[in-house]
């Protein structure tokens, strides 16, 4: 490896998904070890000899730091992806991480889907929410941001239905919610910055051809 | 209001002042120095126009994110988001009738009513040329050279430009068959490098296969102008192989003006409007997220003026570029700094003799009345802040010193050898 050689800085969501992201790396042969410490009181954590840096991130401001070029590379749920909507490249869907975004609500709450009547919609998701309805359903909607237990909403009498990410509905189901409609699948992406893609083309394009090759 | 909130700026405009406005200020002038050498001429357009020269089938700015206003008639007013359009409509305005080509540039404010708290300015500066009348492809070359040549300028090393050509892309999904409305969300896919998006979305509209295969392919391929050879063994439609066939043109003149180590090509840049028709570039360097360089061939805007005329341009995006120079520690070399003279009463006479001497040498000259509370210290350090060299006090016609602010050394002076001197 060149001595000036740039580090490529790796951002990744918190939790499960940097999990499977250092697993899914660890193939092809990208490791680091610093990262495995579960004590290290670290923020940064530095592969020397290949010149990359990996560092932990809330997921929402994994496409913050890819835009500014603060890191090159990020990893991120879909989701995170369409509210941002920061300008990255997307180049990867990784596979893992499979949910959907979907409209839930009680099951009489249908009917109220089928028309353009206004309704309150309670999300985390408020700018997919609004895509959602304004471009896609036509239907007028107010918004209101929460941000957790969004499945109270409809049921202490906030909003008629949620925007929010299902995996298996069993949140849903104990409380008596359901999948209404399917927004989008969502799973986790690599995301670029365009400066990187373009500055670092060959080494960023090595690492996307190293990991479809495993996907 | 109370005094206190009113020194407060709106989110997303900002006052540049001191060093940063003179770093600014030199950086503008490093690259217009640049256009000018390339005889273009200066050109400036107002701050707002009609809503109309901004519309949707000209401009790149979505409506809603446009400054609009009203005047008294009722018209709809537009606080320019670039200059392009402006400058388009001023070529078909002024020279409906010239056929020889003719070179505009211009710098100036843009105003871009984007997003709340994504770190984006409202309100940034542009510096740009614009090439009208010349389809040809010396013309392109010729752009991406001055472009590249400015940046340099600089002081930037370490920078790329890359080209892309939209008629490539147009003629993959004339062969395919795609229609308008799938081809617009297909450019939105490939342009953000999401190939796997884009393959579903192709699949769902029952694309043939082949066809699938050959887009993913060659929107991927990026890189030295071997890319271009790569495309080459893929690609059989007439349009796409034109297209390929110009930018290979393209690179063989910008080696005569020997700056081929700073391109690139990327057969997968597209534009989301359909505002470009050939040749697009963007130039790159680390530091800041986004093109510092934008331009491209729009041979059809002048058209939407009334003049059936070519036209190539390109944007520097000043703040981004700044940031970039500043975060990649490349210093900017102003001018020297001024002088101050500070005068007590007694000494007025002498003190605007002395400024107005300086002043016919073309140096920075500050009068500032002495105030017996400030401290040679707090002068000093008031020299500091406003990068200003020397400070001269006169205490009375006997008694003059000379402080050089970096050093602090003080000496006695004469007011003879003052009014004499050249330092």
């Amino acid at each position: 490896m060149s001595e000036d050689m740039r580090y490529l800085t790796f951002a990744l969501g918190k939790g499960r998904l940097a999990k499977n992201t250092m697993d899914l790396f660890e193939k092809v042969g990208i490791t680091c070890e610093e990262m495995k410490d579960k004590d290290s009181r670290k923020l940064i954590f530095v592969n020397e000899e290949l010149k990359l840096k990996f560092f932990l991130a809330k997921g929402p401001d994994v496409p913050t730091y890819v835009e500014y070029g603060a890191a090159d590379i990020g990893v991120v749920g879909k989701d995170t992806i369409l509210e941002e909507n920061r300008r990255v490249y997307e180049v990867l869907d990784l596979g893992y991480g499979k949910c959907r975004m979907c409209v839930c609500g009680p099951a009489k709450a249908k009917e109220l889907l089928k028309h353009h009547e206004m309704i309150r919609v309670t999300s985390k998701y408020p700018n997919i929410a609004k895509d959602y309805f304004y471009n896609k359903k036509h239907q007028t909607v107010d918004i209101i941001k929460l941000n957790g237990s969004v499945e109270l909403g409809p049921i202490v009498g906030l909003g008629d239905v949620i925007v929010d990410i299902v995996e298996t509905g069993s949140t849903l189901k104990e409380n008596g919610l359901e999948v209404l409609e399917e927004i989008c699948p969502l799973s986790a992406r690599m995301i670029v910055n365009q400066v990187s893609m373009k500055m670092e083309a060959e080494r960023i394009k090595k690492l996307i051809q190293d990991l479809r090759a495993f996907l | 209001m109370s005094s206190k909130q009113l020194v407060h700026t709106p989110e997303g405009v900002r006052d540049i002042y001191g060093e940063e406005y003179l770093k600014k200020l030199e950086v503008q002038n490093l690259i217009h120095h640049k256009i000018k050498a390339y005889g273009f001429q200066d050109i400036q357009t107002p701050t707002f126009e009609f809503f109309d020269v901004f519309s949707r089938e000209i401009g790149t700015v979505p409506s809603k994110e446009l400054y609009k206003f009203f005047d008294k008639e009722g018209n709809t007013l537009v606080l320019r988001p670039d200059f392009t359009p402006s400058i388009a409509r001023c070529a078909a305005k002024y020279f409906m009738e010239e056929d020889i080509p003719i070179r505009f540039s211009y710098v100036g404010n843009t105003f871009v009513n984007n997003s709340n708290l994504q770190g984006k300015l409202k309100e940034i500066t542009e510096m740009g040329a614009e090439l009208i009348g010349d389809a040809s492809i010396e013309a392109d070359a010729e752009m991406i050279s001055l472009v590249i040549e400015a940046l340099s300028a600089t002081g930037l090393k370490e920078f790329q430009v890359s080209i892309g050509e939209v008629e490539f892309f147009k003629g993959l999904c004339e062969e395919a068959g795609i229609p308008e409305e799938l081809e617009l969300n297909l450019r939105d896919l490939i342009s953000n490098k999401n190939f796997f998006g884009a393959e579903d979305l192709l699949r769902s509209q029952n694309v043939k296969e082949s066809y699938i295969t050959t887009i993913l392919k060659v929107t991927d391929i990026f890189g030295s102008i071997d890319a271009l050879l790569e495309a080459k063994k893929v690609v059989t439609n007439a349009r796409s192989c034109k297209a390929i066939e110009r930018l290979e043109r393209v690179y063989e003149i910008l080696t005569l003006y020997h700056v081929e180590q700073y391109v690139s090509f990327d057969l997968g840049m597209l534009s989301k409007y359909n505002y470009y028709t050939g040749v697009i570039f963007k130039a790159y360097t680390y530091g800041v997220g986004d093109a510092i360089v934008k331009g491209g061939r729009y041979d059809n805007l002048l058209d939407q003026f009334g003049k059936h005329s070519a036209a190539i341009g390109f944007m520097f995006v000043i703040d981004d570029l700044l940031a970039a120079l500043s975060r990649q520690d490349i210093s900017i070399a102003l001018k020297e700094g001024g002088t101050v003279i500070i005068y007590q009463d007694c000494c007025i006479e002498n003190a605007i003799t002395l400024a107005k001497k300086m002043r016919s040498e073309n140096k920075q000259v500050e009068l500032v009345k002495g105030n017996k509370n400030k401290t040679t210290e707090q002068y000093k350090e008031f020299a500091k802040n406003n990068r200003i060299e020397n400070i001269i006090c006169m205490q009375t016609e006997d008694y003059i010193t000379v402080t050089n602010a970096s050093t602090g050394d003080t000496e006695k002076v004469s007011l003879k050898s003052l009014l004499e001197g050249n330092q």
